[in-house]
């Protein structure tokens, strides 16, 4: 390493050695990281693991105070958060699934050389990029009952005699939501699965042609299995990323009708905003967390035994 | 699956109707929804309310638009800049912390490095509801509430570890050899990442500073809980109060939500090429 230019000048000893200052320059470089995620993400990690053991609803300051794992027996008891971690699975599972379908139709389609090509990938992607409150008030409109386009086009195709409250009948709300999730997340396995495909070599199909495969035994030799990692990236990715998403229910329904759209991220904040409780909101949190890092371990584990792509 | 000749029949009808089909179907069902919410962002009150439903506005007037925009209860202009400023400020706060943090990581050996790394993974998969009780708490000790820097702040809680995440890989795939040159030139490790390094990283630096802006302008969370007052929202914040605030005016509300997401969508359109390349690397490489 640069030997040279220590030779070339022998001018006064550095006060450190050459190591110690590479060294020394390392952190320097990485202060600024460890600052920003101190403050906005370490601390505040810390602060609401203490604030899950206290007694904490900014209405009721007289109550306030230590009560050990208090929060946490409540939890177990607590008939909504059972519930909404069964919605949290239902949601996930319905938009994770649903979006992978699509997604991988989309790129086999996309990936196909036509004309427009270009553009007809920009328009398709668009739902992925736009903001959360903006997906969940488009759909909201859509949704109207009385003035929303899907109630109107049901009814102008016969398919409907009266009008349907989306999100405000219990047994459709989640469906709905999850609907409105797979248009938003469509695209995102789209990308993903598309990048994928461009990465496999054109002289595999070839050489699967030449030996007689037809097109569905060269998607279910060729394609799947060199997929398979992207496959296992994107879809862990997304379901941690789904288990999160508080945004689209929340502007939508606010976890109604009834708790029937409550998944765990979306009681968090109820807890918060309405009840004001943070200390149950930040044990909920906690709880949300624990389940995450469990799955994150268990998705290091799986990916660690995939082969790379390219 | 397109070379010349040999095709059997279940590519030429794959090839041929199915992508066709399919090709319109996927655009129709990506393009609908905005399709109807643009045309809505153009009706008349008269026109919005009316049974049986009217598809097509009479004219393209621009009349809630103007009332977004100019709003004393909900001022869309002031929302677009607020959201524009902390975009821009996350941004460039992000990329040069995460740029010097991403060339530490890729260059330097440190103890317990992979570690690091896996904090960084780690991060990413948190719950963004886990850090709006306390940052709200320390937000309010620092009088930070109802600041832009409040936002800014708390946005580098999930723009940072991504895009550490994501620079570490473009710079490792650099050869160090590049560098070394430039390091006996007496260039010293930060004229080195600045003249050789980042020019050549270029295209992943801005793939994932895009990320950073299209990600805080999307934020909706913690704008809502660190700004109360009316001029310190952001449009995504500012479309959800203005949901909460009164009968919902769609009109006025399909004019916002167009509002919001032109920016982003220009920007994806412009540089979707990058974007999509730099954003998906990460992942192939797994």
């Amino acid at each position: 390493m640069a030997r040279e230019a220590t030779l070339a000048r022998p001018l006064a000893r550095p006060l450190l050695t050459r190591r110690a200052r590479e060294v020394l320059t390392g952190y320097l470089y990485l202060l600024p990281v460890v600052i920003a995620l101190g403050a906005t993400v370490v601390v505040p990690i810390v602060r609401a693991i203490q604030m899950s053991l206290y007694r904490n609803v900014l209405i009721k300051p007289q109550e306030y105070g230590f009560i050990g794992l208090g929060n946490y027996a409540r939890l177990l008891d607590d008939d909504v958060f059972w519930l909404s971690l069964w919605n949290s699975f239902y949601w996930v599972f319905g938009s994770v699934s649903l979006q992978f379908l699509g997604g991988f139709v989309a790129a086999l389609l996309l990936h196909q050389s036509f004309q427009g090509r270009a553009a007809v990938r920009t328009l398709t992607l668009l739902p992925w990029i736009i903001p959360g409150v903006v997906v969940a008030l488009i759909w909201e409109y859509l949704y109207q009952p009385n003035y929303g386009a899907l109630n109107d086009l049901l009814a102008r195709a016969g398919l409907m005699t009266d009008k349907v409250a989306w999100l405000s009948n219990p047994s459709l709300a989640m469906p709905a939501v999850i609907a409105t999730n797979v248009w938003r997340g469509v695209p995102f396995f789209a990308i993903m699965l598309l990048a994928g495909l461009q990465a496999i070599a054109d002289e595999l199909y070839e050489a699967a042609r030449v030996d007689g495969a037809g097109v569905l035994e060269r998607f279910w030799h060729i394609t799947l299995p060199m997929l398979r990692p992207i496959i296992v990236v994107a879809t862990a990715t997304r379901i941690i990323w789904t288990f999160n998403y508080a945004d689209l229910i929340f502007v939508m329904t606010s976890g109604g009708p009834a708790n029937a759209t409550q998944i765990t991220s979306t009681y968090t904040l109820l807890q918060a905003y309405s009840n004001l409780d943070f200390g149950y909101a930040a044990t909920l949190s906690v709880v949300l967390l624990l389940i995450m890092l469990a799955f994150t371990l268990l998705y290091l584990r799986v990916t660690r035994g995939v082969e790379p792509v390219a | 699956m397109r070379s010349r000749g040999g095709l059997d029949t279940a590519e030429r009808v794959l090839g041929g109707p199915v992508l066709w089909a399919g090709l319109a179907a996927l655009t129709a069902f990506a393009l609908a929804p905005f399709v109807w919410v643009l045309l809505a962002s153009f009706k008349t009150r008269a026109e919005l309310y009316a049974t049986p439903l009217v598809w097509l506005p009479t004219s393209l007037s621009l009349a809630n638009y103007v009332e977004a925009w100019t709003s004393k209860l909900t001022p869309f202009s002031r929302f677009f800049a607020n959201s524009l400023w902390v975009s821009s400020v996350t941004m460039v706060a992000t990329t040069a912390i995460s740029v010097l943090a991403g060339y530490a990581l890729a260059r330097f050996r440190f103890a317990g490095r992979q570690t690091v790394m896996l904090v960084f993974l780690a991060t990413q998969m948190f719950p963004a509801v886990l850090l709006i009780a306390p940052l709200l708490s320390q937000w309010h000790a620092l009088g930070l509430i109802d600041t832009y820097q409040a936002l800014i702040y708390s946005n580098f809680s999930f723009t940072v570890p991504f895009t550490v995440w994501m620079l570490v890989g473009y710079f490792e795939s650099i050869p160090r050899e590049l560098e070394e040159s430039a390091l006996m030139d007496g260039c010293g490790r930060f004229g080195a990442l600045c003249r050789v390094v980042l020019p050549l990283a270029a295209p992943g630096v801005a793939a994932t500073a895009i990320f950073a802006f299209v990600s805080s302008w999307s934020e909706l969370l913690f704008a809502i809980t660190f700004t109360s007052q009316t001029e310190m929202r952001t449009l995504s914040a500012g479309l959800l109060f203005m949901v909460g605030q009164y009968e919902i005016q769609w009109g006025q509300l399909s004019a916002g939500v167009i509002i919001s997401t032109l920016p982003v969508a220009v920007l994806f359109t412009v540089l979707q090429r990058h974007l999509i390349r730099g954003l998906t690397a990460g992942a192939l490489k797994g």
